[in-house]
């Protein structure tokens, strides 16, 4: 589903992203993505979504190599990958139907599918009854679960988590996890950044651990260690 | 057409959720054009000015009072031939005695010195005016033929000859002055606007960056700003013509007394009110057409 080929993300001649990093990510899975502050987290999640290029390597997802992607073809992989942050970046003048319907606006989908479907996902992230709020009348959690709705109006075959529990209390970063699970059991792969170290010994899934633009450790049904 | 009527419906959306912000860019363009236009009126009324004091402006011919009707008519036959004489008033003996009493009615010794005389001892005159000031000297070296050295008396265009190149001076660098301050204008607006628009589009950075996010293409992001832009120009030349019908009615209570026209500050904007309102709204449309453009530009990179 993701195929990372000797990525190497060169900012400036002393600042290097990532060195030289190679991967493969199956479908269906779920994989945690681990390593201290400036390890190169970030940077491998901007380039999964085309927001960097690599200064060298190939990036291949769902067999489209995007390593040199047109400008033009950018949205069009952004409405087939599924993206959180920890932020959530939602649209504070938008409420939460608006902001999921968004996502299926911007690629033309006719307004008969968009009732269709805002609906449904909202519901799956058990906010259909807080549709017409906007993100500041709702908590973190609920901002972060609106963040998956959206995410999810396309049915991506992937769906990218950077530190989507980063902001959120335990009793919600769970609500998050759990969440995210149900989406991998519906065969959706998961690639999950993280910093908490519970959540990610709790999955019990592969962990990709990074230091220095570099992979240290890449286990199966791993544990949190740096 | 659906993406059409989406980014229409975003833009609408936009202003009336950013209400505040929406309005200061408006409250801005209207400023703007406010100082544009004031520059019309003045340059307008300089115009206007100038035209008035040219027109006290002319050349009095006077005759020899033995000259005949034949040889006043022929004078006039060759002013009138030239192009650049836009009115001759001939005024005859008798008319000419007429104003004489009428104007030194007040001094019973010069009147009494007339009806002495028993005769009328003045000549016929002929009033000239030209399209301009300069045209005068041309008039006046065409008259000084020897021909018309024995029935023309006197010309007053010498004692006037100053005073008419001093206004045409006055007008000239008047008419610079206003081009440079209407070029500096310009400039400023350019700028005001350029700024207005730019902080706009940086407060929405964040909304910018999260649409392009989600797989909106940048006309997709574009679209709504560029929308507003069309949305801003219209309501800002629409406040701006009520805001200056209003003025000008007011104003034109004074303006007429000075120039002993009628309305002539609000005819003259409605005269010319396509070409001022077109070049304006078209001015004004591409100046924030074209700032959205360029101040979005970096934030639709990624």
């Amino acid at each position: 589903m993701i195929t990372l080929k000797e990525i190497t993300k060169q900012y400036t001649r002393d600042s290097v992203g990532l060195k030289d990093v190679s991967m493969h990510v199956g479908a269906g899975e779920f994989v945690s993505i681990v390593g201290q502050s400036g390890s190169g987290k970030t940077t491998l999640i901007k380039l999964l979504i085309a927001e960097e290029r690599p200064s060298k390597g190939h990036i291949e997802v769902g067999g489209w190599d995007i390593s040199r992607i047109h400008f033009r073809d950018i949205p069009l992989l952004r409405r087939q990958i599924g993206v959180i942050f920890q932020d959530f970046k939602l649209l504070n003048k938008k409420t939460v139907h608006e902001n999921v319907a968004f996502a299926l606006q911007v690629a033309g989908a006719p307004y008969k599918r968009i009732r269709d479907v805002v609906p449904r996902v909202l519901d799956i992230v058990g906010l259909a009854h807080k549709s017409g709020r906007y993100p500041h009348q709702l908590s973190g959690g609920e901002q972060q679960r609106v963040a998956i709705a959206r995410s999810l109006v396309h049915r991506p075959k992937i769906l990218v988590a950077d530190e989507p529990t980063g902001n959120l209390d335990a009793i919600n970063s769970h609500e998050i996890i759990e969440i995210l699970k149900k989406i991998n059991d519906f065969g959706t792969t998961i690639v999950l950044v993280t910093h908490d170290k519970d959540i990610v010994n709790h999955l019990h899934k592969r962990v990709v651990t990074l230091h220095d633009g570099k992979i240290v450790v890449d286990k199966h049904q791993g544990k949190y260690q740096l | 057409m659906v993406s059409i009527l989406r980014i229409i419906k975003f833009a609408l959306q936009d202003i009336a959720r950013n209400i505040s912000l929406s309005f200061m860019t408006v409250l801005i363009l209207v400023l703007m054009l406010l100082s544009v236009n004031t520059l019309l009126i003045v340059r307008a009324m300089t115009r206007q000015a100038v035209v008035t004091v040219k027109d006290q402006i002319d050349v009095s011919v006077y005759f020899n009072h033995q000259v005949n009707e034949e040889q006043v008519q022929e004078v006039r036959s060759y002013v009138d031939s030239f192009p650049e004489v836009t009115d001759v008033e001939y005024y005859d003996r008798d008319a000419v005695l007429e104003e004489f009493r009428v104007t030194h009615k007040d001094n019973p010794e010069i009147i009494a010195s007339l009806d002495e005389l028993g005769e009328n001892p003045l000549g016929p005159t002929m009033v000239i005016k030209t399209r301009e000031p300069q045209d005068y000297q041309k008039i006046i070296t065409a008259l000084s033929i020897p021909e018309y050295a024995s029935i023309i008396e006197a010309k007053t265009f010498a004692d006037t000859e100053k005073a008419i190149e001093k206004i045409d001076t006055i007008t000239r660098q008047l008419e610079q002055a206003v081009l440079v301050l209407s070029a500096f204008f310009v400039v400023i607006a350019f700028f005001v606007i350029f700024n207005t628009i730019r902080v706009a589009i940086y407060t929405q950075r964040r909304e910018i960056a999260i649409k392009k996010l989600v797989g909106a293409t940048n006309w997709f992001v574009r679209g709504p700003y560029l929308i507003q832009a069309l949305i801003f120009t219209t309501i800002s030349v629409a406040v701006i013509g009520v805001v200056l019908y209003g003025g000008l009615a007011f104003l034109d209570k004074y303006i007429d007394v000075i120039f002993s026209t009628q309305s002539f500050l609000t005819n003259y904007f409605s005269s010319n009110i396509l070409a001022i309102a077109g070049a304006e709204f078209g001015g004004v449309l591409l100046l924030t057409l074209s700032t959205t453009g360029l101040a979005m530009r970096s934030y639709l990179r990624t």
